[in-house]
């Protein structure tokens, strides 16, 4: 038991394993990522019925993996300026994605998948978040979207969004 | 799995996970349920405590807040697969609980909380123990106190009763010379003790410079000033001529009044305007009711007793009209409510005196109207039954001046209510946003939390949802989580929180903003015992 302690102490400012995560920690910009929502928990105990993701600004080209057993859905709109695509310009699409109508037990694992464009404009050396809202039954809401602020990390937070760690462009 | 297995497992997960192997996915342990629930009030004190997580955990440190502020550890637990099984102190007493938790999952993060519930009914904390009293200057207080009674009352109202009954016997004029004399030894005692129970120092310190600084800046410094011209001109009325000596007397009366009117709680009480001419009708009525007595049945003895007897009853009906008025003004604004009559040592004070008061009324009131008459007509054993009465309705009234001498121990309700309601607060400015935050009563205790939300620039802040935690580290309790209500003023509101014990809290605000934002902001506030 007095091991555990000490190390559980050690393991504070240890690796973050927050609720819901992303299962590919890093990525380089310019190029494609395959965004896997690691799902493990119901909100306190009650099954997932929903879960909303978030498209962050500067991931564009989105396209959600449909999932049986699940409705897709997505919320299109403007973004915050033009970006480049390939040579394309770029200015509108994919802004929220929603799989509803399934039932996710707390007791079991599932996992949510899409894919989008990381663009040149976002910094290398920075986390990407991803905000994401799970919905259970009973009207419990878990909302993993806080993210931190400058000299903090994930850990610091009780509601993480999960994040992606951004490399220099190959 | 059995828990001795479990724990080399569990060791060895999270040194893994210390060394940083991606593909582990573990999760912060949260809490699902608790029984008792966080909140509840339960009849009898429960046999267990259950705390269910969303899996496996072990416990860190788990402590148990009493009503009475104090805290103990809790270490008898088992562990179920992810739920734990607490068995609390036999015996626990009525009042509210906080079990503080703290405890470590797989994933070797530590999580913390706190779960709030009542046996019985709500709150039931004990009443801070007052600060250390010192029973000898207490006793001095007291003592000194009721030698100036007698001295402004007795002293001075006899000296008064010159102008009402006519001139005093012999006996009669010693007896107010005593009283007069008795006032102004107790003056320089009741300002010393008045500075000891300043600082708070011991009679020892009597002589002490700093002890008579510290009276000198109270206000019964006026007091005794006033009381001092009061029995000043008591005593000269002795050697002033027939109808000078009665002017004196009569001076010493309102001065005496003015004096008890200059300081103690019910002259300092609002409205200003009411209480001290209160204060002041009340004192100088006593003087001219109690100080006649000695004067009547000193005259009772001899041939002049029948005028003055007729005297006495044909004014004393006003007299005590006033008494009764500005009593019953003091009674109501100083207790407040009925309840606190009982439940205050004030309120019960006032019983004790009311009691006595009615006792000397009782016997105020077979000498009118049983004595008087036959009394006045020359009877000679009626004027020597009432002559006995006289002294017993005294020996009363002095147990009434001793009585009344307790108030200056005993905060009465109206501040006590006052105090106790004082809010506290802290405004929480950041960049994102600012609160601020009124937790009232600001001491231990059932509270109420009240919140104002503004953006960065004293906006108003359109917030979806509003999280309250507080957390105290240095008493070991973990977050207190309670989710805000918002009222049709705007204004978010936490009615059924209890902070356990005083000192400083931690407040953190979780702002919902939208579904996908949310900011937090956090400081600290201190809350009395």
């Amino acid at each position: 038991m007095k091991h555990l302690l000490a190390l559980a102490g050690l393991l504070a400012a240890g690796p973050a394993f927050a609720h819901v995560t992303l299962e590919t920690q890093s990525a380089p910009v310019g190029s494609t990522y395959k965004a896997v929502l690691r799902v493990p928990h119901g909100c306190k105990g009650a099954a997932t019925t929903k879960i909303r993701v978030r498209i962050p600004e500067g991931v564009i080209a989105v396209k959600p993996m449909p999932k049986s057993g699940w409705t897709l859905e997505t919320v299109k709109g403007k973004y915050d300026k033009s970006y480049d695509y390939y040579g394309t310009p770029t200015s509108e699409g994919v802004k929220e994605v929603v799989w509803s109508g399934g039932r996710l037990l707390d007791e079991h694992y599932d996992e949510f998948v899409l894919r989008g464009y990381l663009t040149r404009d976002l910094k290398a050396d920075t986390t990407l978040y991803v905000p994401v809202v799970q919905e259970c039954e009973g009207g419990a809401v878990e909302r993993w979207i806080e993210i931190p602020a400058a000299g903090k990390v994930a850990d610091d937070y009780k509601f993480p969004a999960p994040g992606v760690k951004l490399t220099p462009a190959k | 799995m059995p828990s001795w297995f479990r724990r080399p497992i569990l060791s060895l997960l999270v040194l893994l996970a210390c060394l940083g192997m991606p593909t582990l996915a573990l999760a912060h342990a949260a809490l699902n349920s608790a029984a008792p629930a966080d909140g509840s009030v339960l009849a009898a004190a429960p046999g267990r405590i259950e705390l269910v997580f969303s899996e496996p955990v072990s416990p860190l440190a788990l402590r148990l807040v009493g009503p009475d502020g104090a805290a103990r550890t809790l270490d008898r637990f088992v562990l179920k697969d992810s739920t734990l099984v607490i068995s609390p102190p036999a015996g626990l007493a009525n009042g509210t609980y906080t079990l503080s938790w703290r405890v470590v999952s797989e994933d070797g993060h530590p999580v913390g909380g706190a779960l709030v519930f009542s046996i019985g009914a709500p709150g039931g904390r004990a009443p801070a123990t007052d600060e250390p009293i010192d029973r000898s200057v207490r006793l001095l207080v007291w003592l000194s106190r009721l030698g100036l009674y007698l001295g402004l009352f007795l002293g001075c109202g006899a000296a008064a009763s010159r102008a009402w009954l006519g001139p005093l016997t012999a006996g009669a004029g010693r007896f107010a010379t005593a009283m007069a004399v008795l006032g102004l030894a107790s003056l320089p005692v009741a300002l010393g003790a008045q500075g000891l129970d300043a600082l708070g120092a011991s009679v020892g310190a009597f002589a002490q410079p700093a002890v008579w600084k510290a009276a000198a800046a109270t206000s019964y410094v006026w007091t005794v000033v006033l009381a001092a011209a009061a029995l000043a001109a008591a005593l000269a009325g002795r050697w002033l001529p027939g109808k000078a000596a009665a002017g004196a007397g009569a001076a010493s009366v309102l001065l005496a009044g003015l004096a008890l009117a200059s300081s103690g709680h019910a002259s300092a009480a609002q409205p200003q305007w009411l209480m001290r001419p209160a204060v002041f009708l009340h004192g100088s009525m006593i003087a001219a009711w109690a100080g006649a007595l000695v004067p009547l049945a000193f005259a009772l003895r001899g041939q002049a007793g029948g005028g003055a007897l007729r005297r006495f009853s044909g004014g004393i009906a006003p007299v005590v009209a006033l008494l009764l008025l500005s009593g019953t003004v003091l009674a109501l604004v100083q207790v407040g409510t009925p309840a606190a009559l009982l439940a205050t040592a004030y309120g019960r004070v006032l019983l004790a005196k009311l009691f006595l008061v009615a006792l000397a009324f009782l016997l105020a009131g077979f000498n009118r109207w049983r004595l008087t008459q036959r009394a006045e007509a020359g009877d000679r054993p009626a004027a020597r039954l009432m002559r006995q009465v006289i002294a017993v309705e005294l020996a009363v009234l002095v147990a009434v001046f001793g009585t009344a001498a307790l108030w200056r121990f005993t905060p009465p309700p109206r501040a006590i209510a006052a105090a106790q309601a004082q809010p506290a607060s802290v405004h929480i400015h950041t960049l994102q946003a600012m609160a601020d935050v009124t937790v009232s009563p600001g001491r231990a205790g059932p509270v109420a939390v009240d919140v104002v939300l503004m953006d960065g620039a004293f906006g108003p802040l359109p917030a979806r949802e509003l999280g309250i935690s507080f957390s105290n580290p240095a008493a070991g309790i973990e977050p207190i989580e309670r989710r805000a209500q918002r009222g049709a003023d705007g204004v978010w509101r936490v009615d059924d929180l209890t902070l356990p014990v005083p000192g400083r809290w931690e407040v953190e605000l979780e702002i919902l903003i939208s579904d996908f934002e949310m900011r937090r902001i956090r400081d600290s506030v201190v809350i009395r015992p």
